[in-house]
C-alpha cells in the first residue's frame, strides 16, 4: 500500500515537472493566515471585478471555495496544499508574461503574493464571516459541495483484481479500516446473484450450468450485456424507480377511488429504463416532459411522476379552493409534489421547510413555497395524447388553435363590449346566468340509478303506476346532477330514450309511444327538462333508454323526476309506486321512489324561452353598435374556433394518462383550466397555516446551491410549464451536486443491498454520511458526464470485484465492521416481494411475460359505487391476467395486497428509498397457506411431472428447477421421502418455502 | 412466565449472539435508542399495560351522546347563530337541533348520559370525559388519519404500532396489536389507519375478523389448498427445518437465516393459538349477557337495528378481551364502515336517530360489557379503554334530522388504569360548537401522549428516524392530561 501512494505521489508530482518556475517567485507566508483578514481584502481588491458575481472572465469565479476549486476554462484555479501547482499563483506572479492577472492596474505585491501561496498551502479554507450563507453551506456540508471527480486511488491486492476504478476506492478504504476483502464468489452463485439483481427472475438450471461451463474470459460480461439487453430488465429496475415515487392506482384517503389511467407512467419507466434514458432526459421528462419535449408520448405519460401519490379525493370534488378545508387539501396535495421531487432526485427533506426553515439543513421556508409556485397550476387529472406523433402534432396545433382564438374574440368582444356599455354587459351577464346549468336546490335525494352495465346498448327501463287509468296532459322529466366522475349536469342521462305510456303493466299490449329519441344520439340536455304531450289515457308510463349513459367506468340511467300532468298540472305520479329492471337503491341518494318524490333539480322550466329572447334582444343590440369591421372579426374567430373543434370531433379519441396537469374541471374541482391554466398565487404560510398567509414567493428550488439560481429567472408573461421546464433544468443541471450523487447512490444500494449513504432520501444533516465519499463522487462525476447511461453503470457496479465478491460472515471482519459499510462481502439478501411472487409463478411454468398496458386486478371490487371494497381474498389465483410479473399489479392504496404486504413490499404513501426486510411468522404463513402459492404448487407439480416421467425423481426434479442447481445425497433423501409421503404438489410448496427460494447469496 | 420462555427462545435460537433478527420478528429488539426497564416501561414505570381504542368511523355525535347540552334543548328549532361565519362541510347550518335522546345524571359524579347510550351509565364513575377535543379537517379522511396517526396525510404509524414498537410484545403466539375492523368494510383510507408505514411490519396492525374461516389471513391454506392435509403440514415444517438448516450450515453467522426457521415453528403456534383465542363459544351465559350475546338470533332485519349493531360490536368487545388476557397489548375495535349507501357509520347528514341510535346502542353494550368484564378479572386496573371518534357533529341541523360535521369541538372518553374516573376535563361551549375556552383546547397529541404516559412512556422520546426526521407519534405537539389521572 505504501508502494502504491508513492507510485501516486511520484505520478502527480511528474505531472508538474515542465511548470517553469520563476526564480523570483516570492516564499509563500510561513504564519497562520486567516482568511477573512489577509486573503479575502485581496481577492476583493484584485479579482473579484472580473471573477465574481458580476462578471466571469473565462467562467471563473473567485468569490467561493466550490467556484475557485471548479475554476474556469482552464481549470482549478487553485490546488489546495500545493501553491506552486495553483494557477493562480502562476498568473499573478508572472510566470507566464504575456497573460499576468490581473490585466490591468497594481499587480500584486510580493508579500501578498506571499500571503496567498500560504494561504493555499494551509489548505486554501474559506472560513470567512463576511461570505453568504450559501457558501458556507457548500463549505461546511459533503453533499452541497460541488461535484469534482477525484483521483483514483493506486492500490494493488492479489486476490482482489483492480477491475476498475470502484475496486480501487473500496480497497483503499478496506486498507484503511484494515479490513481484508472476501474471496470472489463461485460461478453457480454469481449468476443467480446478477439475474435476480439485474432482472428480478432466477436462471434456470441450464442456463447456470452453461455459464459455470463457459471457458471464456468474458463469459460474465457478456451475461451480465444479456440481462442488461433483455426486456425484463425495466421491468425489475422500473419497480425500484416506483418504489421512489409513490406509485399507487387509486387516490387513497376517502373513498379510495381507482385510477384506471395511472399504467401508462408505469410503462413509461419500465421503456425508459430498458431504453436506457440518459438520465438528464429523464429527469426532465418527468417534470416538463410536455414542454421540453412536446410531440411525444413519453413527454406526457412521465408526467405521472407529478400525480403518482396519493391525493384526497373528496377535499378536491367536494370541497372548493374557496374553503379552508379546501386549501388544506390542495396545500396537501404541492406539498406531495414538492417533497416527492427534491426527495427523489435531490434527496434533501424539503417537506420540513412549510412551517419553520429547516432546522438541520439549509433550506427555507421560502425555498419551499418557492417549489409550491412551480406546481400552482397543475392538479392531477386525466389528460389526452396520442400515440402517433402526427396526430399528436394535430391535436395540440389545434388545442393551441383553440387557444389563440379564444383569447382574440376575447379581445374582439371586449371592444365590443367596451361599446356596447352596460346595456350589453347586463344583457351578456343575464345570457350567460341562464345558460348554465344549474345545480338547482341540492337535495340529500338525487333521484333513480340504475344497475351499473358494461356496454352502453344495453336497454334499462323504469316505470310508474298511476294506481288507475288517468287522464295524461303532459310527461316531464328531470335530469339528476352528480359530481360522481366530474360528470354534473345530466349525470346518467342516456344518450337515446323514449316514453311510453300503457294500461299493461309489463309492456307488452296497447304500448303508445309519447316520445321517441332513440333513433339518433342526442346531447347530454344538462338539467334541463324533457317533456312530452300526451293528452291520452294511461294508467302506466315508462321511460326506457335505449343506450345507456357513461359514468367513469360503466353505462347506467339516471333520472331526478319524471312528474305525469293532469289539465290542471296536477303531478299524478307523486308517491306513486315505481318499479324498473333494475336500481342501485344506495340510498337517501339513489332509490326508484326518489323519482316520483317531488324534488326535482328546480330549473326553472321557462328558462330556454327566456334565453332565446336575451339572445334576440342581443343580435339587435350588436346590429344597433353596427361596426361592420369588429362584427365580421368576431364572426370570423367565432366559425374558426367552431372548424377548429369539428376538427376535433372528427379525430380520434386518442389515450387517456393521468398525469400533473392544468385541470378543466367543474364544480368544487375546478382546476385552473378556466383562467387557461394561470398558476394560482402561492405565499409563504408561517407555521404552515392556510388562514394566515404571508408574503408571495416566486417560482423557484433550493437556495442552498450557489452555482446555480435559487429563484428562476422568467418573463413576466411566462405560463405554468415554463415554471416546470426551468425546475426541470435546475434539477437535471450538471451544476447540481445532489442530483447526481443521489441517483448513483440509489443504484449502489439497489445492487449492494447498502447504500454508500445509508439514507438514501436525506442526504442532510440528520441523514446518513457516506462511507465511501470520494468512490460516491467519482461514480456520480463518471455517471454525469459519461453519458448518463444507467446501463453502463450496472455493469461498472456488477462487472466490479466488490459486487463479485462472497457473501459468507467472517468473524475476523464482523468484529470491525458487522454491517459491512465498507464492503468486506456481498450482502447476502432476502428477495423482493415481487421476486418471490414472480419466481414462484415462473418455476410453475406459469409466467405471463406479457409487457405494458392496463394493470391487473388480484382482487374484486365490491360496492364500486361509493367506496370500493378491494377483495383479494375473493379473487381465483387461477386467472392467467394474475400471473403476469408483479410490477404490473393495480397498486390500491387503502388495502394493500396481502401477500406482497407481509413480503414487505413498498407502501404507495410513502417514498420508499429501501425496501425493509423482515422475518415474521406472518410470512410463513403468507408463503405456506396463500392461495396463490398454493394454487402454483399444484401446476408446478403438474410442470415437474411433465419434465420428468420417472416418479422418484421428481422431487429432485422440483428442486433443480426452483433452484437451479442439483440437491446434496441428503437434500435429495429429503425431498424424495416427502414427496413419497405427501405428494408432488405439497414437495412443491416446501421447496417455495427454502430459506434458499427467498435469499440470494 | 414470559421471561422465562424467553430467554430460552433466544438461546436456543440464536444460540446468544446472533438473535437480532429473530428478537426483531418476535418484538422484542429495543426500540432504537432506548432500553426496555424490567417493570415493562421504556421511560419510566408504566401504569398500565394494554390499550383498546374504541373508534367510531363517520363521527360520532358528542351532543347526542355524551356532552349535554341544555341551551340546545331551549333553543331548538330556533335559528342556529354562531355568532362568526362557519365553513360546515355540507352547509348543514339550520336550526338549532336539540339532542334527540333525552340525558339522565349517572353515578356519583353525576355525568348526564343519552339514553342511547345507557349501558354506559353505570360506569360514569370510572370514566373520564374530554369534551374539548378540536381537529384540523372536517374531511373523514384526512381527520381519520389525525386520530389513528398523529397526521393528516397518509404514511404515518398508528399509535398501536408506536406502542408495539415501544414496548414490544407480551406473547408468543399471537400479533401485538389487533385491529377489528368493522366486517361490513374498512372505514376511511382503509389499512392507512395501522399500518406500520416506516416502522418494522411486525409493528402493523393485524387485521383479525372473529368467526371467518381465516380470521387472519393465511392462517390457514386457502380453499384451494386441498391437497394440504395437517400431516403434510406438519412433515413440511420438518422437512424445511431440515433442508433450512443443511442451508445454514455453508452460511454461518446470519441469524435471519435461523429467525426463519423459527419463523415456521412460530406460525404454527399462531395456528393453535389463535383460534382458541377467538372462539367465544364456550364462554358462559352469564358473560355472553354481559355483551348483549345471550341469544340465538343470526338473521337480521334489513334496516338498520339495535340487536344486530349490539351483536356485531358485542362479539369484537368479547373477542378483544380474550385477546387481552392472552397477551395483546392493543386493540382497535371499528363501528362503522366506510360512508356508502345505507349507512353503517356514523357519518349521520340525514337522521342521527336512525344511524346513531342502533350504532350507539350496540356501542355501548358491548363497551360497558368489556369495561365490567375487565373489571371483574382485574385487568381494568393495567387496561386502559380510550373511546374516539373522527370529529363531532353540529349543533344546528341539516335537511331537519341530520347533523353536519363538527371538527371545531368533539368527544373522547377514557377509562382504565391509572384514570381518575368520574371527571370531565375541558368543556364545551353552551352549543357544543367549540370549545368554551377556545385558546385552550385539547388536540389527539394530548391523548395520544397521555396513553404513551401510562405505558411508561415519554411521547417526546419515542422515535423513529425517517427521511431525515425523528418522527414522533405527537409530532412537535402534545401533553400529557394530568387533570384526568389518577
Amino acid at each position: 500500500m505504501r508502494a502504491a501512494f508513492w507510485i501516486a505521489v511520484a505520478l502527480a508530482l511528474a505531472g508538474f515537472a515542465q511548470l517553469p518556475r520563476a526564480a523570483d517567485e516570492p516564499l509563500a507566508a510561513t504564519r497562520m493566515i486567516d482568511f477573512a483578514k489577509d486573503i479575502e481584502p485581496l481577492l476583493a481588491k484584485h479579482c473579484i471585478e472580473c471573477h465574481g458575481p458580476k462578471k466571469q472572465r473565462s467562467d471563473l469565479r473567485l468569490d467561493s471555495r466550490a467556484a475557485t476549486l471548479q475554476g474556469g476554462t482552464e481549470g482549478a484555479a487553485i490546488v489546495p496544499g500545493k501553491s506552486a501547482e495553483s494557477l493562480l499563483i502562476r498568473l499573478v506572479t508572472g510566470m507566464d508574461k504575456d497573460r499576468v492577472m490581473p490585466p490591468k492596474g497594481d499587480r500584486l505585491s510580493k508579500d501578498e503574493i506571499a500571503l496567498l501561496r500560504g494561504w493555499i498551502d494551509q489548505g486554501g479554507e474559506w472560513s470567512s464571516t463576511a461570505t453568504t450563507e450559501k457558501k458556507t453551506n457548500e463549505e461546511t456540508w459533503w453533499s452541497l459541495k460541488y461535484l469534482v471527480r477525484p483521483d483514483v486511488p493506486k492500490v494493488f491486492h492479489e486476490h482482489f483484481p483492480i477491475r476498475n476504478p470502484i475496486d480501487a476506492f473500496v480497497l483503499a478504504k478496506l486498507r484503511e479500516k484494515s479490513l481484508e476483502p472476501s474471496k470472489q464468489a463461485d460461478r453457480r452463485t454469481l449468476i443467480r446473484r446478477v439475474y435476480f439483481d439485474l432482472i428480478g427472475l432466477p436462471p434456470t438450471a441450464r442456463e447456470v450450468e452453461a455459464f459455470v461451463h463457459d471457458a471464456s474470459p468474458t463469459a460474465y460480461e457478456e451475461l451480465v450485456d444479456r440481462l442488461l439487453s433483455s426486456q425484463l430488465y425495466g421491468e425489475r429496475w422500473a419497480r425500484h424507480w416506483l418504489d421512489l415515487v409513490h406509485f399507487g392506482e387509486t387516490h387513497g384517503y376517502d373513498k379510495d377511488q381507482p385510477r384506471p389511467h395511472a399504467w401508462p407512467y408505469r410503462d413509461y419507466v419500465i421503456r425508459a429504463f430498458n431504453e436506457d434514458r440518459p438520465f438528464e432526459r429523464f429527469i426532465q421528462e418527468q417534470i416538463a416532459g410536455d414542454i421540453l419535449f412536446p410531440g411525444t408520448v413519453d413527454g406526457i405519460e412521465a408526467l405521472g411522476f407529478l400525480s403518482a401519490g396519493p391525493w384526497d379525493f373528496i377535499g378536491h370534488a367536494e370541497v372548493g379552493e374557496d374553503r379552508i378545508d379546501g386549501k388544506i387539501t390542495r396545500h396537501l396535495d404541492r406539498d406531495d409534489m414538492v417533497s416527492s421531487t427534491i426527495g427523489t432526485f435531490n434527496s434533501m427533506t424539503i417537506g420540513c421547510a412549510q412551517c419553520h426553515n429547516h432546522k438541520f439543513d439549509p433550506m427555507t421556508m421560502e425555498d419551499y413555497y418557492s417549489l409550491h409556485a412551480v406546481f400552482a397550476a397543475i392538479d392531477r387529472t386525466n389528460r389526452r395524447y396520442y400515440a402517433d406523433p402526427a396526430l399528436m402534432k394535430k391535436r395540440d396545433a389545434l388545442d393551441q388553435t383553440l387557444r389563440v382564438l379564444d383569447r382574440e374574440s376575447k379581445a374582439l368582444q371586449a371592444k365590443m363590449n367596451s361599446r356596447g356599455g352596460k346595456q350589453l354587459a347586463d344583457l351578456d351577464r343575464k345570457i350567460a346566468d341562464a345558460s348554465r346549468p344549474t345545480k338547482g336546490p341540492q337535495h340529500v335525494e338525487y333521484g333513480y340509478h340504475s344497475g351499473l352495465a358494461a356496454k352502453e346498448d344495453m336497454t334499462k327501463w323504469v316505470q310508474i303506476d298511476l294506481g288507475k287509468t288517468e287522464s295524461i296532459q303532459e310527461i316531464i322529466v328531470n335530469p339528476t346532477w352528480d359530481d360522481f366522475g366530474s360528470i354534473g349536469p345530466g349525470f346518467g342521462f342516456p344518450v337515446r330514450f323514449k316514453i311510453e305510456i300503457s294500461d299493461d303493466a309489463n309492456f307488452e299490449k296497447n304500448v303508445e309511444i309519447v316520445l321517441d329519441r332513440t333513433k339518433s344520439d342526442m346531447a347530454n340536455p344538462g338539467t334541463d327538462p324533457q317533456s312530452a304531450k300526451v293528452e291520452k289515457m294511461a294508467r302506466y308510463v315508462r321511460f326506457t333508454a335505449a343506450k345507456l349513459a357513461r359514468r367513469v367506468d360503466a353505462f347506467i340511467l339516471a333520472l331526478a323526476e319524471m312528474s305525469v300532468h293532469d289539465t290542471s298540472g296536477k303531478n299524478l305520479a307523486a308517491g306513486k309506486l315505481v318499479t324498473a329492471f333494475d336500481s342501485i337503491e344506495a340510498g337517501p341518494r339513489w332509490g326508484k321512489k326518489n323519482l316520483v318524490d317531488g324534488l326535482a333539480n328546480q330549473v326553472a322550466a321557462a328558462r330556454p324561452a327566456d334565453l332565446a329572447k336575451l339572445k334576440e334582444g342581443r343580435a339587435e343590440l350588436i346590429v344597433k353598435l353596427a361596426d361592420p369591421k369588429l362584427s365580421a372579426d368576431l364572426a370570423a374567430a367565432e366559425k374558426a374556433m367552431d372548424d377548429a373543434k369539428k376538427e376535433i370531433a372528427k379525430m380520434p379519441p386518442g389515450q387517456l394518462a393521468y398525469v400533473g396537469a392544468v385541470h378543466h374541471g367543474s364544480g368544487a374541482f375546478r382546476g385552473t383550466g378556466d383562467t387557461g391554466g394561470k398558476p394560482r398565487t402561492i405565499k409563504v404560510l408561517p407555521r404552515g397555516d392556510v388562514r394566515k398567509p404571508g408574503k408571495d414567493v416566486v417560482p423557484g428550488a433550493l437556495s442552498a446551491l450557489s452555482h446555480q439560481p435559487a429563484r428562476f429567472e422568467l418573463p413576466a408573461e411566462h405560463n405554468e410549464g415554463d415554471r416546470r421546464a426551468a425546475l426541470a433544468k435546475w434539477l437535471s443541471d450538471k451544476k447540481n451536486p445532489l442530483t447526481w450523487r443521489s441517483i448513483v447512490n440509489r443504484i449502489w444500494l439497489y445492487h449492494m443491498g447498502r447504500g454508500i449513504v445509508d439514507s438514501p432520501n436525506d442526504f442532510g444533516k440528520m441523514g446518513q454520511l457516506p462511507s465511501h465519499p470520494e468512490l460516491l463522487d467519482w461514480l456520480a462525476a463518471e455517471f454525469r458526464d459519461g453519458g448518463q447511461s444507467m446501463k453502463k453503470l450496472h455493469k461498472l457496479i456488477v462487472i466490479s470485484s466488490t459486487y463479485r465478491q462472497a457473501s459468507a460472515d467472517r468473524a475476523d471482519a464482523m468484529k470491525v465492521d458487522s454491517g459491512n459499510q465498507y464492503c468486506w462481502k456481498t450482502n447476502r439478501r432476502r428477495l423482493e416481494a415481487e421476486a418471490i411472487r414472480d419466481s414462484v409463478l415462473l418455476v410453475s411454468g406459469k409466467l405471463n411475460l406479457k409487457m405494458g398496458g392496463p394493470s391487473f386486478q388480484d382482487f374484486v371490487v365490491k360496492h364500486p359505487e361509493h367506496s370500493p371494497h378491494y377483495k383479494y381474498e375473493l379473487h381465483d389465483p387461477e386467472d392467467p391476467a394474475s400471473h403476469r410479473r408483479s410490477i404490473y399489479r393495480f397498486i390500491v392504496r387503502s388495502q394493500q395486497q396481502p401477500f406482497l404486504a407481509t413480503l414487505d413490499c413498498a407502501d404507495p404513501s410513502l417514498n420508499v428509498e429501501k425496501r425493509n426486510q423482515t422475518i415474521t411468522p406472518q410470512q410463513a404463513l403468507a408463503m405456506l397457506n396463500n392461495q396463490l402459492v398454493l394454487a402454483m404448487s399444484k401446476h408446478f407439480a403438474a410442470r415437474v411431472r411433465s419434465e420428468e416421467p420417472v416418479e422418484e425423481k421428481q422431487a429432485i426434479t422440483a428442486f433443480r428447477i426452483a433452484l437451479s442447481r442439483e440437491p446434496t445425497t441428503s437434500e435429495a433423501e429429503t425431498l424424495t421421502r416427502y414427496a413419497k409421503d405427501h405428494g408432488l404438489a405439497n414437495l412443491c410448496r416446501v421447496v417455495m418455502n427454502l430459506n434458499e427460494f427467498v435469499f440470494v447469496d | 412466565m414470559f421471561a422465562t420462555t424467553r430467554r430460552d427462545f433466544l438461546w436456543q435460537s440464536g444460540g446468544g449472539l446472533g438473535g437480532i433478527a429473530l428478537a426483531a420478528m418476535l418484538g422484542r429488539d429495543q426500540a432504537l435508542g432506548n432500553t426496555r426497564r424490567p417493570d415493562g416501561g421504556l421511560h419510566h414505570a408504566p401504569k398500565i399495560k394494554r390499550v383498546v381504542q374504541l373508534f367510531m368511523a363517520g363521527a360520532a355525535s358528542h351532543v347526542d351522546l355524551f356532552d349535554y347540552k341544555p341551551e340546545l334543548v331551549r333553543r331548538h328549532g330556533q335559528p342556529s347563530d354562531f355568532g362568526e361565519s362557519v365553513e360546515a362541510f355540507q352547509n348543514g347550518l339550520g336550526p338549532w337541533l336539540k339532542p334527540v335522546w333525552d340525558f339522565k345524571p349517572y353515578g356519583q359524579c353525576g355525568k348526564m348520559i343519552s339514553d342511547t347510550v345507557s349501558p354506559l351509565g353505570e360506569l360514569a364513575d370510572d370514566i373520564a370525559f374530554i369534551h374539548n377535543m378540536v381537529g384540523k379537517s372536517g374531511l373523514h379522511s384526512q381527520a381519520t388519519l389525525l386520530q389513528t396517526t398523529g397526521f393528516t396525510r397518509p404514511g404515518f404509524p398508528s399509535i398501536g404500532c408506536w406502542a408495539s414498537y415501544g414496548l414490544g410484545t407480551m406473547n408468543d403466539n399471537l400479533p401485538t396489536f389487533v385491529v377489528l375492523p368493522d366486517h361490513r368494510g374498512l372505514a376511511s383510507n382503509g389499512s392507512r389507519n395501522w399500518d406500520s408505514t416506516f416502522l418494522p411490519a411486525q409493528h402493523q396492525g393485524a387485521i383479525i375478523y372473529p368467526g371467518q374461516p381465516n380470521p387472519i389471513a393465511d392462517l390457514f391454506p386457502a380453499r384451494n389448498g386441498d391437497f394440504v392435509t395437517r400431516n403434510s403440514d406438519r412433515g413440511a415444517i420438518e422437512a424445511l427445518t431440515k433442508l433450512n438448516r443443511e442451508h445454514i450450515a455453508q452460511r454461518q453467522g446470519d441469524d435471519r437465516l435461523e429467525a426463519r426457521i423459527r419463523s415456521y415453528e412460530l406460525s404454527a403456534r399462531m395456528q393453535l393459538a389463535a383460534p382458541e383465542a377467538l372462539d367465544i363459544s364456550r364462554e358462559p351465559l352469564h358473560v355472553l349477557r354481559m355483551y348483549g350475546l345471550d341469544h340465538n338470533n343470526n338473521s337480521w332485519p334489513r334496516e338498520i337495528n339495535v340487536p344486530e349493531e349490539t351483536d356485531y360490536f358485542g362479539r369484537k368487545c368479547l373477542v378483544a378481551r380474550r385477546l387481552l388476557e392472552r397477551g395483546v397489548r392493543f386493540v382497535q375495535i371499528w363501528s362503522g364502515n366506510d360512508n356508502g349507501f345505507p349507512r353503517r357509520n356514523w357519518d349521520s347528514h340525514e337522521d342521527i336517530e336512525r344511524d346513531h341510535g342502533p350504532l350507539a346502542m350496540g356501542m355501548a353494550r358491548g363497551t360497558a360489557g368489556l369495561i365490567k368484564d375487565l373489571k371483574q378479572r382485574g385487568l381494568l386496573e393495567d387496561t386502559l379503554i380510550l373511546w374516539s371518534t373522527e370529529f363531532g357533529r353540529m349543533p344546528s341541523s341539516q335537511g331537519g334530522r341530520g347533523r353536519d360535521h363538527n371538527p371545531f369541538c368533539f368527544t373522547n372518553w377514557i377509562c382504565g388504569g391509572g384514570i381518575k374516573g368520574g371527571t370531565t376535563h375541558g368543556l364545551s361551549d353552551a352549543f357544543g360548537y367549540k370549545p368554551l375556552d377556545r385558546a385552550h383546547p385539547t388536540e389527539v397529541y394530548d391523548v395520544h401522549a397521555t396513553i404513551l404516559h401510562l405505558l411508561g412512556i415519554d411521547h417526546t422520546r419515542l422515535t423513529f428516524r425517517h427521511n431525515g426526521i425523528d418522527r414522533r407519534l405527537t409530532d412537535v405537539h402534545g401533553h400529557v392530561i394530568n387533570e384526568i389521572l389518577a
